[in-house]
């Protein structure tokens, strides 16, 4: 079947002797509502991507059989993803000194590399330094919404007022009342996918039609209401209706090829910031693209002390240009804007830009994952094969935890991702034992058989965990590196404990025959879902932005990506990061109209 | 794990069912790491680990052993193709050793004796026979389940393909 692809607008000419009324650095699911937003209330735009633009379909190949790529999937010779077992045994930076050609996060070792190849950054040209990590970075337009794995979830009053429930940390400056009518605008303009459960923990979207479940999910979902417990469909940031007022994506036809590799989708069902926000936006003729651009510097007048603009590094000839804007919006990630913040020391900010309070780069939190459980569900060994992997994810167990029960061990919770059935791959035959007749047959019979769930857990914002820039070290572009100071505390490993416990018992009591559990904790930054890095809060001596996302001590600056967020909550954070850039650009826009930035 | 007692009796009757079938060596096959008695040893590693079945044909019948050639011909890391030609070279030590022939020219009966003490400690390997059967059961399990009778014939996989109208599945109730 062919779908008709729109051509998407063309970058425009970027005049850098122009001042536009904002400057957005980054292009992923932030900078990309933040462009959407501010061109569509008039603001001319200029947004700055690090990467490059490609012909994305060219690399996603969501369709192509394994059997009619070369390497079935695999990348060229010489490319190299790092491994869990290098990420804990050795120091970052993970690429030095490595005799590959190429050296990837690893979202690169999942059999598939060659279709992520030119989309996850090489860590030879991005090194970064202390603590170990596993940083998965997309250096491209739309960044890592390309590859995201589209969960998408809201947050709660059990999250946004975390601290008035259990004492921990600290509340966030906004309620769910707040932010709601903004996850509202997000479902309605991008389109998600999801079921109805009235949770107050996990509060429902306004849903397209669900994903189906399989056989094995729905028994587990009737053993787990048993227990006061929810799996739902995977709730999936993909428009499974369509969104026609976008003529640039085409709605899910449930082709599964977003599971089978790291991510994307060649028609853009699922949400990516190019197709959803970015397109669109150009053609308001408010916004203008320059890609290749890497922003080092937020630059300061220094009559006013405001932001002037911003100072980057062309990617391919390595000059320096100023680009001038009014307003200076930062959604590079929560990493990368800790990072340029940071960077950006003058006279009146000898600490970096809107860091008075000291507190940049702190508080940093994400999820905790690894713990889970595979069980084999009796019933379906032997079943005919059925088409069970047509659909953006499989399911989600949100969080039980610390809602109306107390934890000895731990506060916050966790929620489970997983999947079960038919697949392209019959993975548990890396399991089975011999070989065959008997090997073939079993591989056959079990290959839908089996279902599993892993954890997502809330880490603690702490303001001991920490990212400062490396003294020495620097990347390819000349510029200072990051460098971690981070660890998982008590907490999370308590947490993780309770995870592998409680997802042993939930198989059991649905009589799924545990076939493994697994109770090993993933290095930090496995579930690229990291926060926190620049909050917001009431007060300027204990964070860095207000609610609107807009910088305590510099009011024409704002950081709308996920470094904002208070608390990292257990659920996954695209969607809430898009909610709040929305809710703080239109009230950039606001103000800016006033006169008031 | 081993084959049970019984498992391993009755692949053991049904190896000897067969005729003694010498593989012809592959002239048509344009070999770009393997030497052609390298080659027949993993073409025919590769089948008694994935063979064919009244479902489907086995990893010879798949390419496995051509696909993991061309792998291991452009392969990046110099180690991994020694460990292979040393892993080969390991089966025909085994062999020598267990029947006195070299693999290719021992009777199935005698190919299975040595593939079953190869895999006799798949969970713990220790001789490098031992440790080549996961090199060798990996890499068919990676190329045949990857390929067209992997997925189509074997599998009969249903998906990666457009549902144009209600998903398959069922619905949360």
């Amino acid at each position: 079947m062919t779908l008709i692809r729109f051509k998407a607008s063309q970058e425009q000419d970027v005049d850098l002797s122009r001042t536009y009324d904002a400057v957005v650095v980054g292009s992923g699911a932030a900078g990309g509502m933040a462009a959407h937003v501010l061109t569509s209330q008039g603001m001319k735009v200029l947004l700055l991507e690090a990467g490059k633009k490609i012909p994305i379909e060219q690399e996603l190949r969501s369709m192509e059989w394994p059997y009619d790529h070369p390497r079935r999937g695999d990348a060229p010779p010489g490319y190299h993803a790092i491994s869990f077992n290098e990420y804990n045994v050795r120091q970052p930076p993970y690429a030095k000194g490595s005799a590959f050609k190429h050296v990837f996060s690893y979202v690169g070792g999942w059999g598939s590399a060659d279709y992520v190849k030119n989309i996850l950054v090489d860590e030879k040209d991005h090194p970064y330094s202390g603590t170990k990590y596993a940083w998965v970075r997309a250096r491209l337009l739309g960044g890592k919404t390309n590859i995201w794995g589209r969960l998408a979830l809201r947050l709660s009053d059990y999250d946004f007022k975390g601290k008035t429930h259990d004492g921990y940390g600290e509340d966030w400056p906004i309620s769910y009342a707040d932010i709601q009518p903004y996850y509202d605008k997000v479902d309605l303009y991008l389109g998600i996918s999801g079921h109805k459960e009235n949770l107050p923990h996990l509060p429902d979207s306004l849903f397209q039609r669900p994903n189906k479940l399989t056989g094995s999910e729905v028994k587990l979902r009737k053993s787990l209401a048993t227990m006061g417990r929810t799996l739902t469909p995977y709730r999936a940031g993909v428009t499974t209706d369509g969104v026609k007022h976008n003529k640039y994506r085409s709605k899910c036809f449930g082709r599964g090829a977003c599971n089978r590799r790291a991510g994307g989708c060649d028609i853009h069902a699922a949400f990516d910031s190019p197709t959803g926000l970015i397109y669109p936006a150009m053609d308001t003729g408010n916004l203008t693209l320059r890609t290749n651009s890497i922003a080092h510097e937020v630059l300061v007048d220094p009559h006013t002390g405001k932001a002037r603009g911003i100072s980057f590094v062309d990617a391919q000839n390595h000059r320096t240009y100023e680009a001038k804007a009014k307003v200076v919006v930062l959604a590079a990630s929560t990493l990368e804007s800790a990072r340029l913040l940071q960077l950006s020391k003058s006279r009146q900010y000898p600490n970096g830009i809107g860091n008075s309070s000291g507190h940049v780069g702190h508080n940093f939190c994400e999820h905790v994952m690894g713990p889970g459980v595979t069980g084999l569900v009796k019933e379906m060994v032997g079943a005919p094969p059925t088409l069970d992997d047509g659909k953006p994810g499989g399911f989600y167990v949100p969080r039980f935890r610390n809602l109306q029960d107390k934890q000895p061990g731990f506060v916050r919770g966790y929620g489970f991702e997983g999947s079960s059935g038919f697949s392209i791959f019959p993975g548990s035959a890396w399991g089975t034992p011999g070989f065959g007749g008997q090997f073939k047959k079993s591989v056959r019979e079990h290959a839908g058989a089996f279902i599993s769930m892993g954890g997502f857990g809330e880490v603690l914002a702490r303001y001991e965990n920490y990212m400062d820039l490396d003294p020495e070290l620097k990347d390819a572009w000349g510029i200072p590196v990051l460098r971690f100071h981070y660890e998982f505390s008590d907490n999370e490993k308590k947490m993780c404990e309770d995870m592998a416990t409680t997802a042993r018992e939930m198989f059991e009591q649905a009589g799924v025959e545990v076939v493994g559990v697994d109770k090993n904790i993933l290095t930090e930054g496995w579930s690229i879902h990291e926060l926190g890095t620049a909050r917001m809060g009431t007060d300027p001596k204990t964070s860095v932005l207000n609610q609107f996302q807009q910088s305590h001590d510099v009011k024409n600056l704002f950081v709308v990506d996920g470094s904002s967020h208070v608390s990292a909550s257990c659920q996954n954070p695209t969607w809430t990061i898009m909610a709040l850039a929305w809710r703080s650009c239109e009230h950039l826009a606001d103000e800016f109209k006033r006169g008031n930035l | 794990m081993t084959l049970s007692r019984r498992e391993m009796l009755q692949a053991t009757a049904a190896a000897m069912a067969l005729p003694l079938v010498k593989v012809p060596l592959p002239v048509s096959q344009a070999l770009k790491f393997f030497t052609p008695a390298e080659f027949a040893v993993v073409d025919e590693l590769s089948d008694m680990i994935i063979p064919t079945d009244p479902q489907s044909g086995g990893a010879r019948a798949a390419g496995v052993a051509a696909f993991i050639d061309g792998r291991l011909a452009e392969s990046f890391e110099p180690e991994q193709p020694q460990r292979w030609r040393a892993g080969v070279k390991a089966v025909e030590d085994l062999s020598r050793e267990m029947s006195g022939t070299a693999f290719m020219e021992s009777t199935a009966e005698q190919r299975l004796a040595v593939l079953t003490r190869m895999a006799a400690a798949e969970s713990d390997p220790k001789t490098d026979a031992e440790k080549f059967f996961g090199e060798v059961k990996g890499a068919t399990i990676q190329a045949y389940y990857t390929s067209k009778i992997g997925i189509h014939d074997d599998q009969q996989y249903k998906g990666n393909v457009y549902q144009t109208g209600d998903y398959a599945g069922y619905d949360a109730t």
